[in-house]
């Protein structure tokens, strides 16, 4: 299609009559900002333990969720969380919901992804996500962050593994759980949206 | 004996400002609730562009770019820019926030997020941030909203937001 330059810029103009983000980040353009009840992107990524492939369609139709986790290794937060997501990892497993890493890091290699997935126990799948394509697609900013779908692929949580950065011991909200549950139980998941600090995933 | 004494206290008093314009480093960090955030942090400097660059200890980006946000605050008055920093670092690692700021020689006052649940500091801060460090709000002389800065920056990007929302006037 052939681009008219006056009409690309009117357009511009327009986006920013009608309040588009201030600033600045040269691929703002192209993130995503997924919704609660969107439908999330498909996606097929090597797992990092045997580099074979993983669909998350495969994932969805033999499970009654997929909780997509986007982690690092070097994020001192992710990492905060390794033994809950282990944990998560094999008790949502055991009553039908897949928990899938992705590690969309520039700067963290598919093998150090592997050996940290081997050193923290994670029994889940880690995949690794080449030029953060599947980050962007889902709007995934930073380590830990949680999209839960339900079977149909629709985003039905998205946020934190809980509110408590740096103490397991002492979760007082504990939303994925909450989100899973709800989930298993047949309910509305109660918060479906929540926030937390975390390392901003370093893009190419 | 009056005018001594007034001396006196004017001498002090000199010495107490020499003080507190000695670089933030040797400040100590101080915590801000999210409801404080908007009147302590923002509007505490009104009539100057804010810039609130949000980092953890934790954070390697964040830390990375500190040089380059201590370099592009080099080129704007401080009558006319002040430079501000909040931690979102755990508050039991207020000594770890106050050490990297020292050893860093960073020049900025430095206050650190104080909220049980890191979503409600968050939120009143700017609803549309998620919590991805580092972020960098700017804000215009009138205390409004001129530019988000997502992720890392660099001494160019930090610069020209501020100048973004210098241009906004008096």
């Amino acid at each position: 299609m052939k681009t008219f330059p006056a009409l690309a810029s009117f357009a511009s103009f327009l986006a920013v009559l009608s309040g588009a983000p201030l600033g600045a980040r040269a691929a703002d353009l192209k993130i995503a900002d997924l919704k609660i009840g969107d439908k999330a992107p498909d996606f097929t990524l090597p797992q990092v333990s045997d580099g074979k492939a993983v669909a998350l369609k495969d994932l969805l139709a033999k499970n009654k969720a997929v909780a997509v986790v986007f982690v690092a290794t070097k994020c001192p937060v992710s990492n905060a969380y390794n033994t809950r997501m282990a944990a998560l990892g094999k008790e949502y497993g055991a009553k039908g919901v897949e928990l899938v890493g992705i590690n969309s890091n520039k700067t963290e290699p598919a093998a150090e992804v592997k050996e940290h997935a081997g050193k923290h126990g994670f029994t889940f799948p880690i995949l690794k996500d080449e030029g953060n394509k599947i980050a962007d697609a889902y709007g995934a900013s930073h380590t830990p962050e949680v999209f839960v779908l339900d079977p149909k692929g629709n985003l039905i949580y998205h946020g934190r593994i809980d509110e408590s950065q740096d103490d397991a011991r002492n979760v007082r909200s504990p939303d994925l759980r909450n989100a899973l549950d709800a989930v298993l139980a047949g309910k509305p998941v109660p918060t479906a949206q929540t926030k937390a600090f975390g390392c901003s995933i370093q893009r190419v | 004996m009056r005018f001594v004494l007034r001396l006196l206290f004017a001498a002090a008093g000199l010495a107490v400002s020499a003080l507190s314009a000695r670089p933030a480093a040797a400040e100590s960090v101080k915590l801000v609730k999210p409801e404080q955030y908007r009147s302590r942090v923002v509007a505490a400097k009104k009539g100057r562009v804010v810039l609130v660059n949000f980092w953890a200890t934790w954070c390697e980006p964040c830390r990375e770019e500190m040089p380059a946000l201590a370099a592009a605050a080099k080129g704007f008055p401080s009558k006319d820019v002040a430079v501000t920093l909040v931690s979102t670092d755990s508050i039991k690692k207020t000594a770890d926030v106050q050490r990297f700021l020292a050893a860093a020689k960073i020049p900025f006052v430095c206050w650190q997020a104080k909220s049980a649940d890191p979503q409600r500091f968050i939120e009143a801060v700017d609803k549309s941030w998620n919590g991805a460090v580092p972020y960098t709000l700017v804000y215009d002389r009138k205390g409004e909203l001129s530019a988000r800065l997502l992720g890392p920056q660099t001494e160019r990007s930090f610069a020209e937001a501020v100048r973004k929302a210098l241009a906004a006037g008096p």
